[in-house]
């Protein structure tokens, strides 16, 4: 079982190679990079951690597994004394009061963090194309999108520039760009990791996530950030996911489902359908029984995201109009005032979601639209309650359509909405989701139910070892 | 009051009208078919038997610099308001 984290601890532990040296090296080829990954690279504040991390090594003290390790942070992370841009005009030159709950865990922990990392402004966006920092380019081809909205930490992760990185998954920002850059990406079970400090998109679906190059890695950062805060109501205790989850396997007779209409369509590619129905072969071949199940049309479940997601980035966004932080524009009265600031300092996806979500929520709007959308949110949730009655795990592809190329999705909202058919329905459900980069161009998609992490390790090890 | 406001004036943001794109994921929620018989869950609620303290903790002093520091307009360590509003 591979970890890179357990390798560079072992690499300073018997002083093959200083903290510093390490660091320096990430910061170096952050800088030299040109994939639009990073928005501001930590060059003093990491290296004056890494100084203080040889030190210890010096005086032959014991220093834990995550100590020294270098990690990206996407830019909605609030980290004390540090830009934090939400990739944004608005808010380019924000200094953060204070740090994320989240990221705090892995700075106790001895962990460096060495940039805030590219991503969609305030998460809108399925290609981290909307950004005032320039379009971030795929790891493997620097013609197609990174995906979005944490395309910036996938890239720096798959390009090793940072050794993990950590991503806010809405409605599939960290498993999309996982898949598009074939690496792990894994989006908890809501409420497991705190959200004090991330700013807000769609606080209701929300999640803080790892993503590696390694499953062994996802654990690790996993458990040190999990648990219960204080500062966010909706976090859960947990207990920390063992080791043998991630080298253990999948008994026979193991029921995993799928979505029939997910596979049966033709807006899935022919060759990702291809490739998904070979590992359902795969895997009953070695025992595991294989369930199909009925699910709701991906175009509601699309559609219920985004009416509900566009509401509450309004109401989350209403804050930022140049009073308190941020950038102010003048005019003429207050409320011009207000409105020349936003309407010079958002982008125009984030523009077109507040108006949506304004709109949902508006006198004659919010009955049947508004509504609606959490009446089919909780039959959606009901559905997944129901269907883990029967099965152990769901797999699905990541996305319906390989990878795009830079410059399509922004002509075109519609099809990047459409590209988060098979995301979106498990953020409904506040399910635990892992994007294992298996099989298909764009990965493979593991879901089990909630707080049931454990078993998407296990399952990711099996299908590495079978596919 | 009773008058409708437009989506320029609730969104703060100068010319700004529905979207084709909005409009057509709206229409697919109109459309869409929800059971009588399931209850609406809230699956994000929170427990009120476990809320934290309420009590104030004050900010340590570099956050309160920091919070100075990002203040759009500055005065002897105080904000300056877009507006005094004197009606």
């Amino acid at each position: 079982m591979g970890s890179v984290i357990e390798s560079l601890h072992q690499q300073l532990v018997n002083k093959e190679i200083s903290c510093e040296a390490l660091v320096k090296g990430k910061l170096d080829a952050l800088k030299a990079s040109d994939y639009n990954a990073s928005n501001y690279i930590l060059d003093d504040y990491a290296l004056d951690l890494a100084k203080k991390v040889d030190a210890k090594i010096a005086k032959g003290e014991r220093i834990g597994l995550l100590e020294g390790i270098p990690f990206g942070v996407k830019d909605v992370y609030l980290l004390q004394g540090t830009y934090s841009s939400a990739s944004s005009d608005f808010l380019k030159k924000y200094n953060s009061p204070y740090t994320a709950t989240a990221i705090q865990k892995l700075l106790d922990a001895g962990a460096i963090p060495v940039a805030k990392e590219n991503c969609d402004s305030f998460g809108h966006g399925s290609s981290s194309e909307n950004t005032v920092f320039g379009p971030v380019k795929n790891a493997l081809d620097k013609g197609k999108v990174a995906g979005g909205s944490s395309g910036g930490s996938a890239v720096n992760v798959a390009k090793d520039f940072t050794t993990f990185s950590i991503g806010g998954d809405t409605g599939g920002s960290i498993r999309q760009p996982a898949g598009y850059n074939a690496i792990y990406g894994l989006k908890p079970t809501y409420g497991k990791i705190s959200r004090f400090g991330l700013m807000a998109y769609a606080s209701s679906t929300d999640c803080v996530g790892p993503i590696a190059q390694e499953l062994e890695d996802i654990r690790i950062v996993l458990n040190t950030m999990s648990g219960k805060d204080v500062k966010d109501q909706t976090t859960f205790a947990s207990d920390a996911i063992a080791e043998e989850a991630v080298s253990s396997g999948l008994a026979k007779g193991t029921k995993i489902g799928y979505y029939k209409n997910f596979i049966e369509t033709e807006a899935l590619d022919p060759a990702m359908k291809k490739q998904f129905k070979n590992i359902l072969a795969t895997l009953e071949a070695e025992g595991i029984e294989i369930v199909p199940l009925d699910f709701f049309d991906a175009d509601i479940l699309v559609a219920t995201y985004y009416a509900l997601a566009m509401a509450e980035t309004a109401s989350n966004l209403a804050r930022l109009d140049g009073t308190n932080y941020g950038v102010r524009e003048e005019g003429e009265s207050l409320k011009e005032g207000y409105s020349v600031t936003r309407s010079e300092n958002f982008t125009a996806e984030t523009q077109r979601r507040i108006v949506g979500g304004n709109q949902v929520l508006s006198q004659g709007h919010s009955e049947e639209i508004y509504n609606k959308a959490l009446a089919l949110r909780a039959q959606i949730s009901h559905h997944f309650d129901e269907d883990f009655k029967n099965v152990d795990l769901i797999l699905s592809p990541v996305t319906p359509n390989p990878v795009p190329e830079i410059g399509n999705n922004l002509k075109d909202p519609m099809t990047m909405y459409l590209s988060d058919a098979y995301t979106v329905g498990f953020s409904l459900g506040g399910l635990p989701t892992l994007t294992a980069p298996l099989a298909l161009e764009t990965g493979v998609q593991i879901t089990a139910a909630k707080r049931q992490e454990a078993k998407l390790f296990s399952c990711a090890n099996f299908l590495k070892q079978v596919l | 009051m009773g008058k409708e406001m437009t989506l320029d004036v609730l969104s703060s943001i100068k010319g700004a009208t529905a979207s084709k794109v909005v409009e057509d994921l709206f229409e697919v929620i109109k459309k869409g078919h929800v059971d009588g018989g399931t209850n609406e869950v809230h699956q994000q609620s929170v427990a009120i038997d476990d809320l934290r303290p309420d009590e104030v903790i004050n900010s340590t002093t570099t956050e309160r610099n920091l919070i100075i520091d990002n203040f759009p307009k500055e005065k002897n360590g105080f904000l300056v308001v877009p507006k005094v509003i004197e009606e």
